[in-house]
């Protein structure tokens, strides 16, 4: 079997399990839009790398993380709604990203591809993937809690910096996610598996669960697709995904029905 | 801090055991004063009612207790003590496939892998409330208004607190229900020694549920039992000279 394809195979089952997994989150914060125009920002991070003939994986990394403070603070100081700002920042980034990025780069950059990895940072994205899919399992009840009411949680011990963890795993998860799947469809990888989740999840445990699980199917039978058909995975991994949801609709009908 | 940490031991020795005592408190919001100047004492055990017309600042001052609004002055409670919390209109969101099962799990650490005890502690909370065990695997956005009254005072009491904080723990609710969610309060504060605050618009659930009644409106009008402190000049200053309102008054009513 083709090397890039076990590599890539791999890197989408555990990267998909992460991103169902923070995406469940995301979804119940009514992020998925703020989520999807952070990965954006990604763009001018590999621009600069491509400048300084760096690795664009650490720059990527920091321009995001950087991105989900600005993004967590923008939303606790300021009175504009974080779409708004979001909106603008990351229109920003794009726009700076395609002007910057070299021509025969664009394309990956935009839609991922077949990546070429270093053994080392192959172990680091699998490594990052399932610990980021582990904590993010520990810490459910707080995330959980802390979304279906703030005031109750902080009464009982919960955490005010929520809000930002979740931004920052989600962040990591762009980064280790972007080169298979794009910046552009990055934001995808995190809300359909969820979307698909809760269409067919009758408890939030459930839900979670069930989003880490779709998440993993849906990125390695999309890379398993793009492989077949020889095309991009990134958009596969996306049209798989869509499919899953219509699936899952019907499940939503006979689950309404059935009440 | 450190002063306020021996002032605060000295104090609970030499009184009847105070849960609470807040002294000079005021809160100010988006720069208009909410509280000002409050002050008084709740001891262990005792049912305290904060009344006052709409928006005199009730719910203000139980979230200036909690933390959860910055405030002025100092608000000391027990060492120790563990506080249950009841919000005001309090509606989960419904997008969210929250069970009943999993909104009392938040009060367990053990999410996951909830132990057998743990359950068994809940069967025994919700039986207290009147609600079923089959309710568990109901979606919280399902339970009429009066279940999730319920629902939310056997999550407060998940844990034993030692102290209750209502916020109109019967608004919204049909004259029935209220009766049983005040009564399950009397039983709670007369059998596990619970300390309740409890905001409420209707003064017959004063006089007869709270040792001690606290009036306020943005500032202290009265504070003591409610045979004693809730003159007819006492009213007027609290609602205003058309007198106050009884919400669902019905004479008829008994305990």
């Amino acid at each position: 079997m083709d090397i890039l394809f076990v590599q890539a195979l791999l890197i989408a089952i555990v990267v998909g399990a992460a991103s169902g997994a923070v995406g469940a989150f995301i979804i119940l914060r009514r992020m998925a839009l703020v989520g999807d125009a952070l990965s954006h920002v990604a763009l001018p991070g590999i621009a600069l790398a491509l400048m300084w003939s760096l690795d664009p994986f650490w720059m990527v990394l920091a321009f995001l993380l950087g991105a989900a403070v600005v993004v967590w603070f923008c939303e606790r100081q300021t009175t504009l709604p974080a779409e708004a700002i979001v909106g603008l920042l990351f229109t920003a980034s794009l726009a700076i990203g395609i002007l910057t990025i070299p021509d025969h780069e664009i394309l990956e950059s935009l839609f991922g591809g077949f990546p070429k990895l270093p053994v080392s940072e192959l172990i680091f994205i699998l490594g990052a993937a399932i610990g980021i899919t582990v904590l993010v399992f520990m810490l459910s009840r707080r995330m959980l809690f802390t979304i279906v009411s703030p005031e109750l949680a902080k009464v009982n011990g919960g955490n005010a910096l929520v809000g930002l963890i979740v931004l920052l795993i989600f962040a990591t998860v762009v980064a280790i996610g972007i080169k298979l799947v794009g910046t552009l469809l990055m934001g995808a990888l995190t809300i359909i598996p969820a979307a698909v989740a809760k269409n067919v999840s009758p408890s939030a445990r459930s839900y979670i669960v069930l989003s880490t699980v779709f998440g993993a199917i849906i990125a390695g039978a999309g890379v398993a697709g793009a492989a077949w058909s020889g095309v991009l995975p990134g958009p596969t991994i996306v049209l798989v995904g869509i499919a899953a949801f219509l699936i899952s609709l019907g499940f939503l009908g006979r689950r309404r029905a059935g009440q | 801090m450190a002063e306020k940490l021996i002032l605060r031991h000295s104090v609970f020795t030499f009184m009847n055991e105070p849960v609470l005592q807040v002294s000079g408190v005021s809160v100010v919001l988006d720069g208009e004063s909410v509280l000002e100047d409050i002050s008084f004492s709740v001891r262990k055990g005792e049912a305290l009612a904060i009344i006052g017309p709409n928006g005199a600042g009730k719910s203000v001052l139980l979230k200036a207790l909690l933390g959860l609004v910055p405030s002025q002055g100092s608000i000391m409670w027990a060492k120790g003590v563990h506080i249950g919390y009841v919000p005001q209109r309090f509606h989960p969101d419904r997008t969210i496939p929250l069970t009943v099962k999993e909104f009392l799990l938040f009060k367990s650490p053990a999410f996951w892998r909830p132990t057998k005890d743990f359950f068994a502690h809940l069967d025994h909370e919700l039986s207290i409330v009147g609600l079923k065990k089959e309710i568990l695997g109901h979606h919280v956005s399902d339970l009429s208004g009066g279940q999730f009254q319920r629902l939310m005072i056997a999550w407060a009491m998940t844990g034993h607190p030692d102290v209750l904080l209502f916020d109109e723990p019967t608004a919204g609710i049909d004259v029935g229900a209220e009766e049983t969610i005040y009564s399950i309060l009397h039983r709670l504060q007369k059998e596990r020694g619970t300390t309740v605050l409890l905001v409420s618009h209707d003064l017959s659930i004063v006089y007869r549920y709270s040792q001690h009644v606290l009036c306020i409106n943005k500032k202290m009008i009265c504070h003591g039992a409610p045979e004693d402190v809730l003159t007819p000049g006492d009213l007027k200053r609290i609602y205003g000279e058309t007198g106050f309102y009884h919400h669902h008054e019905d004479p008829t009513r008994t305990t």
